[in-house]
């Protein structure tokens, strides 16, 4: 049939909706509550996902790293590299690049007067760090590194497990490239808590230089370059760029590489909501196919007049299922035109999830989520939703199609 | 086979056997139907005059004997060619008037050229012009709810008429109409016939629809019991 057809039928669809007003408004209004959760749900649910990587690789991984050839699969304390600070400026010259901080790493032992914890030690450059991850403003007591001196800073949980405050002294333990093992006395200058208990239970950071010494490491090593990029998106980019250019002895990785497992929960809670639109959907077509069925029932004797005057089954069959779909349109566009202020709010003052701060923390998720709208969410609404009211009317139609245009017409 | 015959029955049986006991409502009718005819289909009810008038329509297909309708035998086409057949060549004119209410009277007889595939502005012109005909323009942007049964019933054979159709069914059109608007509408048909050579098969046991009649067949028990012409 001709577009021009379609549209004739459609208008008289659009009609045959508002027959019995009450009717199609229930229907309406439960397509425009799934569409409305379905968005802001989606929205939030990859908000929260986002910000989950986001704050993980904020926290410390960055977008893109630079080690030794082969530290990643072993991150062995003598896998250092040297002339840091000329890699780090000739990193830092790369247009999408935002900041770059030198590390030194090792696993090592804290241990106070009253307890002793296994660490990760980090050897950092407080002024590029605070560029890179954003430690620096986590502090909840004392104060950030300065890179002077025997300082510091670990995880209000860690602290809580050596029974030490401020100002406290705890010495760090750990093995040198050499076989030897370095320790140092440091005074505790400050505790931070940041969204993952984890990671409050298990870094450390205390001047690279302080580190290196401890270490025996030359003064130019380093065991990583932490990049931080203007949008994540580019570093699958300027891993290849930077490979072409460095020595091989030099490994290039981006945030992927690094926390794979990260990316793949991130993927995967993406995924676990087409599960959502499941059980809204289902919820939704049993509602549609209730109303459709009724609405085909009552007419049966006017489809028995349309077979008659020689409607073709095809076109009986488009005619219902474009009352539903139209419904279907209807819910999803209402069901938008209502969530968009309210991800509008949301997008900018975020959900507060304060009272479930302490299970989102486990996650590593802030308590104050933002949704993210994406070309997904409102492909997802305006494609599943609409879909979702045509399947609802594919037996109502069937009923109405296999209608005998005698037996129809002898009901009126 | 008649050359010139609209639609002819040959020996047409039909039996329901839906309920318990089976129903016998044609037994053996044969009839042509030629151009120009305005022939009435009488007999008391349960004499098989709406299941012979729903064979020569292509609604139903008989039990026994055959139909054919310009020259071709219905018992071959499928459903879906019986619904084409109906479209582009029968026009039907209802009891019940049965227009679809969400649709104005211009609407109405508009579907018809929709389902034909008449771009709209044709379609719109030939409804108007239809509608102009039977004098009854005025009532083209009312809802059948908004019309008298004689002016839905006028409108539904606007609709029947609209598309030039070979032949024009009306089954029982005066049963809901009182005798004055029953009368006026069968001036319409009249007119029709008379000016446009309109061919109609009448079913109906309403004494002012037979006396019309220009051909009369009578039914009895499923036969035809007598023919008249006049």
């Amino acid at each position: 049939m001709s577009f021009r057809g379609v549209t004739g039928l459609a208008r008289v669809a659009w009609r045959n909706l508002w027959r019995n007003r009450r009717r199609t408004l229930i229907v309406l209004s439960s397509v425009v509550v799934g569409v409305f959760v379905l968005v802001l749900f989606d929205t939030l649910n990859l908000g929260m996902v986002e910000q989950m990587l986001d704050n993980q690789l904020r926290l410390h991984i960055g977008h893109v790293q630079i080690h030794r050839q082969g530290y990643h699969a072993n991150p062995a304390v003598e896998r250092f590299f040297r002339k840091a600070e000329a890699l780090r400026q000739q990193v830092a010259a790369e247009p999408e690049v935002r900041a770059v901080a030198p590390r030194v790493l090792v696993h090592g032992l804290l241990s106070s007067a009253y307890n002793n914890g296994g660490v990760q030690l980090v050897g950092v450059a407080p002024e590029a760090e605070s560029l890179v991850t954003f430690i620096a403003d986590q502090i909840v007591a004392g104060r950030y590194l300065t890179g002077e001196g025997s300082e510091i800073l670990i995880g209000e949980r860690l602290a809580r497990k050596l029974e030490v405050r401020l100002g406290d002294r705890v010495v760090a333990m750990a093995a040198r490239p050499d076989g030897q093992i370095g320790s140092e006395v440091f005074r505790v200058v400050g505790l931070f808590r940041t969204v993952s208990a984890d990671f409050d239970r298990t870094m450390a950071f205390i001047p690279i230089d302080r580190a290196r010494a401890m270490l025996g490491l030359p003064p130019d090593a380093a065991h990583e370059l932490a990049v931080l990029l203007d949008d994540a998106r580019q570093a699958d980019a300027l891993k290849a760029r930077l490979q072409a250019a460095l020595p091989d002895t030099l490994e290039v990785l981006t945030y992927r590489d690094v926390v794979p497992l990260l990316v793949m929960q991130r993927d995967l809670y993406a995924e676990m909501m087409y599960l959502i639109y499941l059980i809204i959907g289902v919820a939704l077509i049993f509602g549609i196919i209730n109303a459709m069925l009724m609405a085909v029932l009552e007419r049966l004797p006017e489809f028995g007049v349309l077979r008659a005057i020689g409607m073709s089954e095809g076109r009986l069959f488009l005619l219902v299922s474009l009352e539903s779909l139209l419904l279907g349109l209807l819910g999803t566009a209402i069901g938008w035109a209502l969530s968009l202020p309210v991800y509008a709010y949301l997008a900018r003052h975020g959900l507060d999830l304060a009272v479930f701060s302490e299970a989102l923390a486990a996650f590593g998720v802030g308590s104050v989520i933002y949704p993210r709208l994406t070309l997904r969410v409102v492909w997802n609404a305006w494609l599943i939703i609409p879909l979702v009211a045509w399947l609802g009317a594919l037996y109502p139609a069937w009923r109405a199609i296999h209608v005998e245009p005698v037996e129809a017409m002898r009901a009126v | 086979m008649n050359p010139n015959a609209i639609v002819q029955a040959e020996q047409v049986t039909k039996i329901y056997d839906e309920g318990a006991v089976p129903v016998q409502a044609l037994r053996g009718v044969s009839l042509t139907i030629e151009p120009g005819e305005f022939t009435v289909i009488a007999g008391p009810s349960g004499s098989g005059k709406t299941t012979l008038l729903n064979l020569l329509g292509a609604l139903d297909v008989p039990t026994e004997g055959r139909v054919f309708f310009e020259g071709q035998d219905l018992s071959t086409l499928s459903r879906r060619e019986r619904a084409r057949l109906r479209l582009y060549k029968i026009g039907f004119v209802f009891q019940a008037y049965n227009l679809i209410p969400v649709l104005t009277a211009l609407e109405n007889v508009e579907f018809v050229l929709l389902l034909q595939g008449v771009p709209e502005r044709e379609r719109r012109r030939r409804a108007l012009e239809v509608l102009e005909q039977l004098g009854i323009g005025e009532l083209a942007h009312k809802r059948p709810h908004e019309m008298s049964g004689g002016q839905q019933q006028r409108v539904a054979v606007a609709r029947a008429v609209v598309s030039r159709p070979r032949l024009v069914l009306a089954d029982e059109p005066t049963a809901n109409l009182d005798s004055a608007t029953g009368a006026r509408l069968l001036d319409l048909m009249e007119q029709l016939n008379r000016e446009q050579g309109v061919t109609f098969v009448f079913s109906s046991h309403d004494p002012q629809v037979i006396e019309r009649g220009r051909r009369l067949l009578w039914l009895h028990d499923g036969q035809i019991e007598r023919e008249e012409r006049r």
